[in-house]
């Protein structure tokens, strides 16, 4: 009768300490539980912009964004009252701001994304020193030389008016279906601005479209006297950060690149006899921007649970050599509902200091993923871990403790057989002294 | 400032994205296709009355034949508007405009009642907006519908009271509230202040005429303007929330200056490279996203497209020179055109094109040429049919003037003087004399030489050591048979770990040529020795056939990398294998001990065994008796016990190893030993006793 209030406690107290582990996992920007009607801040140098990137904004708008509109110098910008963020993005189009307006600076950026808040930067060859340096703090350093833009000889885009080749069709863009939509782009993208390099000490950044290796950026104008310091497919023309807090980033070299005039043009790359209606810009921005503003890609794992085979509820302790039981819902979000996550290459670690056991998890194809295994001879506390790091998809990390005791003394094995002369030999001992004690004393 | 000059520069990249050296083209079909996706009704109407207003004067302007047909339902809205006694003069204002397009059945009746109504109004308006919705009103009865009285008698005093309220110190306002000053103001009250002279019953006072013509042109001065010559008004009143900015201003200035103009048929005495300007600013600003600032743009340049009928500017109607192409390929024979046409697209009165100048690029120099284009009637372009003789491949900047062959032409229209283009002249670049050496250092005889076949296939292979060279050389020539230098010679060196090095290839004279000698370059090449990729990239925005070619390989023998040597920077990680699922791990399990088979087990269990009945053998041997065993009840009672106990202990023994715990077995133990030491101590004294009694007898 004592027992069980304090059995109740210790379920309670280790069933919290879990969601201690699983809870920063809800403390997103994004939030799983109300996933819609989000806001975003757009800075523009200039309100004109609104204009002739309108397609870009209202295809934002059509998902159901709300975009507030401010110049960059504008005053009155604040991101965060008491505390709060107001927006749940921002949408930076001010390439050659050097300073914004109202409370934001660098830091106030950089402490926006380090919230989980998601980010678009676009730049261009009139970078300001702060757009450069918001970018070099995410692991993207733009050419240093202010005149350069990427030129690409044997990769631009055909245009009758524009002859320097620095209208650049691109194709060269990652390979991954959650980044940039299930659907190939065909055509090439229409990109005009200036590359950067991706930081190799910064692991968090991709690079989403890539130059062609004939490419370089230097200023078109002048002569080249030393070899300039980005060339060929080291040069990076739009690049994506996913935090470890899963903000998602995404920085371009080129802010025309969303401009409704080259999401309309044509595009023929020099070289291919395929003459593109369209420019893929359309489709890569509105996909990629899909991406960043978690559309896609943003997984959520529930119901974590394990348990011995036969039995359904969860035990406080394993003991070695116990079969058991492990089994988790994964849910992607669409931009309108939480589907389940399809996939064949999520894992569960049995984890003490290291992994003891790491098994591949077999799906129903609904979103439920399980497997059982064998606890190892060796006891101490144990975690489950589900550590899933996909490409473009946001990091699951759960872990759930569990110990493992040893077989108590009375779980041995008994009366082996190999003892059996042991045993024979006390036997006969005892029955012998018994017969002798009584023959020693009566005999005559 | 910072802001102004942040507008102008992302004004400037809008524009400089559209066209390099300032080519403005006139409003196309593309506006056409655009006007119809901006301006695409829902339900069968545009919104407001105001939206669909814009909207029909969009398609007018632009002459689009297959609008939607919303006619019945606007014209149902606008019936109710006018009838309505309640509708703001907004509304009242925006339905009329919408008539005036529409021509929707409207009687005489209801037009008066609102002409006395906006009347009314009038003598109460207190905001620039109030007079405004107002006069236009009245200005739109009084085009749309003769009968009705809209005349005006205290003209003079609503035109005071009107620029009373909107200007102060030269500088627009919209309300006297508001000190902010504002272009958009300007415009509005230009247009309003236009309307009262039209609406005026009798001659307005001379010296306020006057005075507002000094104020156009004093804002006239206040124009902002590009380095392409586009010219534009600012707003200072920015507000993210309305539709207002530049493109607004301008075009609410362009639209109160024809309106003043029109009503007054005062010659203004504005300069028209003004005029030019604010047509480029229009068209440079492109495709608008928005149904407003496309409206904006489309308003404001049919305006400027119709200043002819205004009469009033001294050679204002703006001509645009466009150019169809500026990339002009020498191996397909490209002819430069140059098309003249008024902003919407218009054909141009008779003139001629002149190319007058031509910069080449990089360099001051200009070589000056006077050659006249000759008009092609069927396209209506002009064309220049074979470059100038000074004209190879390369980029250079045209300059042009066009010329109005009729001299009362140039009275009515603005060429803009010259127009600087830059002309991008491409053509084949020739690859010859190319070939690669590996030299030896010190007498600088060639070891192994190969000629290259550039562009083309090459596979060779070289090798070499620390204190050899490598020369690479060629030669390019333009299709006139000159010495091309490309802006992009590069030859790369990548080593197989993915390492790489880029040389900028320099030329000399007419040969392109590049030394490495590896002893210079071994800290730079890291001291890693092996194969070597060459790889050789020319490009020019002007040369056609610009390459990036695979050279082949050289095998590099440097010499081991001493302690202090730089070492290789880190390689990018591929993003694709840095989130693979991770191989699997299954626990090994300890093994279980290694048992003896059972047979064994078994045989040893009888072995141990043997001894017992080895010791009953001999016990039979011996003869063993019980006889002493005492005979009276007592003592065989005690010895019945006691031997009992034994065994019982024995027991305790067996159940201990059976299930008994330690405890259990102690106090069993401890109650059967106190039993056992009292019956063992009985039974040991009698048998004691009985042993010495005999040994005694």
């Amino acid at each position: 009768m004592v027992a069980a209030p304090q059995k109740t406690l210790t379920i309670s107290l280790f069933i919290t300490l879990n969601l201690i582990s699983i809870l920063p996992l809800l403390t997103f920007s994004f939030n799983p539980d109300e996933p819609t009607n989000r806001q975003i801040l757009v800075l523009l140098d200039d309100l004109s912009l609104r204009s002739s990137h309108s397609i870009f904004f209202s295809s934002l708008q059509s998902r159901g964004f709300n975009l507030d509109f401010k110049l960059a110098q504008d005053p009155a910008i604040s991101v965060k009252r008491y505390g709060q963020y107001l927006y749940d993005g921002l949408i930076l189009f001010s390439p050659s701001t050097d300073r914004f307006g109202g409370s934001l600076d660098l830091e106030g950026v950089l402490d926006f994304v380090d919230s989980g808040h998601d980010l678009i930067l676009a730049a261009d060859s009139n970078a300001s020193d702060l757009i450069r340096n918001i970018a070099a703090e995410c692991g993207v350093d733009f050419d240093e030389d202010t005149s350069a833009v990427v030129i690409d000889h044997t990769g631009y885009a055909v245009s009758e008016t524009e002859g320097d080749h620095s209208l650049i069709a691109a194709d060269d863009f990652i390979q991954s279906g959650v980044i940039l939509g299930s659907k190939t782009i065909e055509a090439p993208v229409i990109f005009k601005g200036i590359g950067h390099s991706l930081n190799p000490e910064n692991s968090l950044v991709l690079k989403v479209l890539s130059a062609s290796s004939s490419a370089y950026s230097a200023n078109p104008t002048s002569k080249l006297s030393s070899p300039p310091s980005l060339t060929g497919t080291s040069i990076s023309l739009v690049s994506v950060v996913q935090a470890r807090n899963n903000a998602r980033i995404m920085i371009s070299g080129s802010l025309d690149m969303f401009s409704n005039r080259l999401f309309r043009s044509g595009v023929e790359k020099i070289g291919s006899l395929k003459k593109h209606g369209k420019s893929g810009n359309q489709q890569f921005a509105t996909e990629i921007s899909k991406w960043v503003f978690h559309e896609r890609g943003h997984l959520k794992a529930v119901n974590l649970k394990h348990n011995k085979v036969g039995e359904t509820g969860e035990p406080a302790i394993y003991r070695i050599n116990d079969d058991l039981e492990f089994s988790v819902e994964i849910f992607e979000w669409s931009g309108a509902s939480w589907v389940p996550y399809v996939a064949d290459d999520v894992q569960v670690q049995f984890y003490m200091m290291s992994p003891y056991v790491l098994k591949t998890l077999s799906t129903n194809q609904k979103g439920l993923y399980h497997t059982s295994f064998k606890v190892p001879d060796v006891y101490g506390v144990f975690q489950f871990k589900v550590e899933y790091q996909r490409l473009g998809y946001t990091t699951l990390s759960l872990s759930k403790q569990s110990p493992v005791r040893p077989f108590k003394h009375n779980e041995y094995e008994r009366f082996i057989t190999t003892a059996f002369p042991y045993y024979g030999a006390s036997f006969s001992t005892m029955i012998g002294f018994f017969i002798f004690s009584i023959v020693y004393l009566y005999n005559k | 400032m910072v802001r102004k000059f942040g507008f102008l520069v992302a004004a400037i990249l809008v524009l400089a994205s559209i066209c390099e050296s300032a080519i403005f083209n006139p409003i196309s079909e593309s506006h056409r296709s655009a006007a119809l996706e901006i301006f695409s009704p829902s339900d069968g109407s545009f919104g407001s009355l105001e939206e669909t207003y814009e909207a029909l004067r969009t398609f007018e302007v632009l002459g689009i034949e297959k609008k939607p047909d919303i006619r019945t339902s606007a014209c149902a809205s606008v019936v109710d508007t006018i009838w309505s006694t309640s509708s703001p003069l907004k509304d009242l204002f925006h339905a009329l405009r919408l008539n005036g397009i529409l021509k929707c059945e409207l009687n005489n009746e209801a037009l008066g009642g609102i002409a006395s109504r906006l009347k009314d109004s009038l003598n109460d308006a207190n905001s620039l907006f109030d007079f405004h919705y107002s006069v236009g009103g009245l200005v739109l009865i009084k085009d749309q519908i003769s009968e009705v009285d809209v005349h005006l008698e205290d003209a003079d005093k609503k035109f005071r009271s009107i620029k009373a309220l909107s200007q102060s110190d030269g500088r627009w306002r919209i309300s006297s509230s508001n000190t902010e000053s504002s272009t958009d103001a300007a415009g509005i009250a230009l247009e309003t202040l236009a309307g009262v002279i039209s609406l005026a019953s009798s001659e307005i006072d001379q010296s306020l005429i006057a005075t507002l013509k000094n104020d156009i042109v004093k804002l006239f001065d206040g124009i902002e303007r590009y380095d392409d010559g586009a010219c534009y008004f600012d707003e200072k009143l920015v507000d993210a929330s309305r539709h207002q900015g530049p493109l607004s201003a301008s075009s609410s200035v362009v639209r109160g200056i024809t309106a003043f103009a029109a009503a007054t048929s005062e010659s203004l005495n504005l300069p028209g490279e003004k005029i030019l300007g604010l047509a480029k600013f229009f068209l440079g600003i492109g495709i608008p996203g928005s149904a407003k600032d496309f409206y904006h743009q489309i308003d404001a340049l049919s305006f400027l497209e119709n200043i002819r009928q205004v009469f009033i500017f001294a050679g204002s109607i703006p001509l645009i020179s466009s150019f169809p192409a500026t990339v002009l390929s020498v191996t397909r024979k490209d002819q430069l055109k140059v098309r003249v046409s008024t902003v919407l697209g218009s054909a141009s009165p008779p003139l001629s094109v002149k190319l007058m100048q031509i910069f080449t690029s990089g360099s001051k120099d200009a070589s000056v040429v006077d050659q006249k284009l000759k008009f092609d009637a069927d396209n209506a372009v002009h064309v220049l049919e074979t470059l100038p003789a000074n004209v190879g491949v390369g980029s250079y900047i045209f300059s042009f003037e066009v010329i109005l062959d009729n001299p009362e032409d140039k009275k009515n229209y603005a060429t803009g003087g010259r127009t600087k283009v830059s002309i991008h002249v491409t053509g084949v670049i020739k690859v010859d004399s190319s070939e690669i050496a590996i030299l030896d250092s010190d007498l600088g005889s060639t070891e192994t030489q190969k000629k290259l076949e550039l562009p083309g296939e090459n596979a060779i292979s070289l090798s070499a050591n620390h204190l050899q060279k490598l020369r690479l050389s060629f030669r390019l020539t333009t299709p006139f048979g000159h010495a091309f230098k490309p802006h992009q010679a590069f030859l790369k060196l990548r080593h197989e770990s993915g390492v790489e090095h880029i040389f900028v290839v320099g030329n000399s004279g007419e040969k392109f040529e590049i030394l490495l000698d590896f002893l210079g370059l071994v800290d730079k090449l890291f001291y890693l020795s092996g194969k070597y990729d060459i790889e050789l990239t020319v490009g020019d925005s002007v040369m056609e056939n610009s390459f990036l070619q695979p050279l082949g390989s050289v095998e590099l023998d440097l010499p081991d990398a001493p302690e202090k040597a730089a070492r290789p920077p880190p390689l990018p990680v591929n993003p694709y294998s840095r989130y693979g699922p991770k191989a699997e791990i299954s626990h090994i399990f300890r093994a279980p001990e290694k048992r003896p088979p059972q047979e064994l087990s078994f045989a040893f269990l009888g072995l141990v065994l043997l001894p017992l009945i080895g010791f009953l053998a001999g016990l039979y041997h011996i003869r063993a008796n019980l006889k002493n065993l005492p005979k009276s009840t007592v003592p065989a009672t005690f010895a019945f016990l006691f031997h009992l106990g034994i065994a019982a202990v024995l027991v305790l023994y067996a159940l201990f190893w059976l299930k008994l715990d330690l405890f259990t077995t102690l106090k069993a133990l401890g109650l059967l030993g106190i039993f056992l030491m009292f019956v063992g101590h009985k039974t040991l004294s009698h048998l004691a006793s009985t042993s010495s009694k005999l040994k005694s007898s």
